[in-house]
């Protein structure tokens, strides 16, 4: 076996070893904690169609996202209720309303969405029993989301407030959460939005949902609705659906750039403070390199000697890194009482842990230089 | 504790194999014809060594003095194949450096052991890895360990080989890194004031150990010293002023080494 030189050149500086693994391991929480929020984010933003009982969804072409939609005629839903494979089809309204709170009788824009309250949109299990489907149907009465912000009030089934004007009474509760589109959110039955939303017709719809029949075919049925539809709505999956909203929210507002960045800027601090410690590490030792080098060894052998060093680096500053993430992770979720819900993926481990490697390997490959340059004459003067 | 261990010497005689360097006898250790040497380029162009023209045969022990700047050092970096040179001759072990390129530098230094004023020891290997970094070089993973201790053992540090260089003594870090330079049983050694760092103690034992293992392995050393209480060790004595050769005195002409006698020729040279 090879004297593990990189290995034994690290360990003899303990404390130089220690900073270096600090500081490796401080930009991986770092660059873990921005993709954890930016992950946290377009989750948030986009699962609310997960909570969603259809496997295809219609909407305008010039519809952004959730929130800002154009509505498109709701007889396109007849024209395809009778498609193969289609068991289902349900009109979504949504809207803005100013909700006031009841306690402070301050107003705050809430998020609202109209349905058949006898249509299963959503999967919510508290908007399925009949006495939730009675409720709803009740005029001017809402159900409200308990991870609606604390600023809208108190969220007791019985309470009387005003939403634009109207008196409304609270009804029931569900768990939903409003992502980035919203601070809080209401579910209302079509006849309710009606009233709220007066004088907005109940024939032009936002959003349209096709459940299909269990074993269906989505992409053919998808194909089918498209040819039968004219150009005024968009068809898209569930899965395409999610991947628009979310494009949309990372990428056109400046919350991708921000994430992006601190995870770029964490990489040039990580690759900063390993470049320093390599460099201090192999200028230290540069009388013995230069020795290998007058002995016999060739500059490919000194370059690999830093480049271990580097990834040695790497691996022990990123282990601890990671348990910390985990651990803030986990304090983040809890915090915003499953508001920011930071989860860790396969694929963000094994990309930060890459990203850590050539981090090093970079900073090993700037501080290379020098070892490669050392001249073995030098060892004799 | 100098008594030669015959078994490491099959290893090292391996080791050599593996470096490729088998020489006929008659083949002298160095030649040298009109080698010239200059440091700069353009106007800052400095010549440092002249039309230097010296044959080392193999077995030789020749000791370099000279002024301080005369060229000692540089001409030892050459000889080593440390530097590219271009302009005259300088054959080691019947090889052409001038013209190598740095591939070709490389393999000839493999067969060189080289020990420097500064031991240049890596503080966080011990003794014996320290040592083992030299057999690694020609390959010889398997024995490495064994060559190293059996190395060490020669130098009477077998009590020693676990310890890291900072908890040696000055001239038990100068005998690790002879062992580093010897335990590939180079056929030629280059040594740079050796003693330099060295007490008066450590310094006439250090150069008597290379004496008694260069007769050994029958290898030529070079050294350059301006330590006059081990000149005794020399064949020969070559003196460098300004980069040119002064003086070449022989000891062969001297009936022994410890003839009390040969004492005055050298004591007339200084
Ligand atoms: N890297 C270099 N670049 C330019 N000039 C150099 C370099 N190294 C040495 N010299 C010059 O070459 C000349 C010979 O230097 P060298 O080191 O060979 O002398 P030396 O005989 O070993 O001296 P000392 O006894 O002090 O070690 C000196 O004038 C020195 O200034
Ligand atoms: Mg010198």
């Amino acid at each position: 076996m090879k004297t593990p030189l990189a290995w034994l050149n690290l360990l003899h500086e303990k404390t130089r070893l220690l900073v270096a693994i600090a500081g490796v391991a401080f930009a991986v929480l770092l660059i873990f904690m921005n993709l954890g929020f930016l992950g946290a984010l377009s989750l948030t933003a986009t699962q609310i169609y997960s909570q969603m009982n259809a496997e295809i969804f219609l909407r305008s072409p010039q519809t952004l996202e959730i929130s800002t939609t154009k509505s498109f005629p709701r007889e396109r839903l007849y024209q395809i209720a009778g498609v193969e494979g289609v068991q289902q089809t349900m009109p979504v309204y949504v809207g803005y309303q100013q909700w006031r709170n009841p306690e402070t009788r301050f107003s705050r824009a809430m998020f609202v969405y109209g349905i058949n309250p006898r249509d299963p949109v959503f999967t919510l299990p508290e908007l399925q029993a009949p006495e939730a489907i009675a409720a709803l149907q009740r005029p001017n009465t809402v159900f409200i989301d308990r991870l609606s912000r604390p600023e809208f009030g108190p969220q007791t089934t019985g309470i009387e407030t005003e939403s634009d004007r109207r008196r409304v009474e609270i009804g029931g509760q569900f768990t939903l959460g409003g992502g980035f589109a919203s601070d809080g959110t209401l579910i209302v039955s079509d006849q309710n939005f009606l009233r709220l939303f007066a004088p907005r017709p109940l024939n032009r719809i936002d959003l349209g949902l096709v459940k299909l029949q269990p074993g269906a075919d989505v992409e053919a049925v998808k194909a089918t609705v498209r040819q039968l539809l004219p150009a005024d709505v968009t068809v898209l999956t569930q899965e395409e659906i999610i991947g628009r909203d979310r494009d949309f929210w990372i990428g056109t507002t400046s919350t991708g750039f921000i994430f992006s960045m601190g995870v770029a800027v964490s990489f040039i601090v990580g690759t900063v403070i390993v470049y320093q410690i390599l460099y201090t590490d192999i200028s230290d030792h540069l009388p013995e390199y230069a020795t290998l080098k007058a002995m016999g060894y060739r500059s490919r052998y000194l370059f690999k000697i830093v480049l271990q060093e580097a990834v040695i680096l790497a691996v022990m500053g990123y282990v601890p890194g990671l348990i910390l993430s985990l651990g803030l992770y986990e304090l983040t979720t809890n915090a915003t009482s499953g508001g920011l819900p930071m989860g860790m993926t396969v694929g963000r481990v094994v990309f930060v842990l890459l990203l850590t490697v050539s981090m090093c390997a970079l900073s090993g490959l700037i501080s290379v230089r020098k070892v490669v340059t050392a001249d073995p004459a030098e060892v004799f003067s | 504790m100098m008594d030669a261990n015959p078994t490491p010497h099959n290893n090292h005689a391996a080791a050599n194999s593996n470096a490729g360097v088998a020489i006929a006898q008659s083949t002298p250790a160095v030649e040298t014809h009109g080698l010239n040497y200059y440091f700069g380029q353009g106007d800052l162009r400095k010549q440092v060594l002249f039309d230097l023209n010296l044959t080392f045969p193999r077995g030789q022990i020749a000791i370099i003095t000279g002024p301080s700047g005369s060229g000692k050092t540089t001409f030892l970096s050459l000889i080593g194949a440390l530097r590219t040179i271009h302009d005259g001759s300088l054959k080691v072990m019947g090889r052409e450096l001038v013209g190598m390129n740095n591939a070709q530098l490389v393999e000839v230094r493999r067969g060189i052991g080289f020990i420097f004023q500064a031991h240049n020891l890596f503080e966080s290997l011990t003794a014996v890895q320290n040592v083992e970094m030299a057999v690694e070089l020609l390959g010889g993973f398997g024995s490495k360990r064994a060559q190293a201790i059996a190395m060490l053992e020669q130098l009477g540090l077998g009590h020693r080989v676990t310890y890291k260089p900072n908890s040696l003594s000055g001239g038990q870090k100068q005998r690790v890194a002879i062992a580093r330079a010897l335990v590939n049983q180079p056929q030629l050694i280059l040594a740079d004031e050796p003693t330099a760092a060295l007490d008066k103690e450590s310094g006439r034992d250090v150069v008597t150990l290379m004496q008694t293992l260069a007769k050994e392995q029958s290898c030529t050393i070079l050294m350059v010293t301006h330590d006059n209480r081990i000149l005794d060790v020399a064949d020969r004595i070559i003196n460098l002023v300004d980069g040119r050769l002064e003086s070449d005195t022989s000891m062969r002409d001297f009936v022994t080494a410890h003839d009390p006698k040969t004492l005055d020729p050298r004591m007339f040279m200084l």
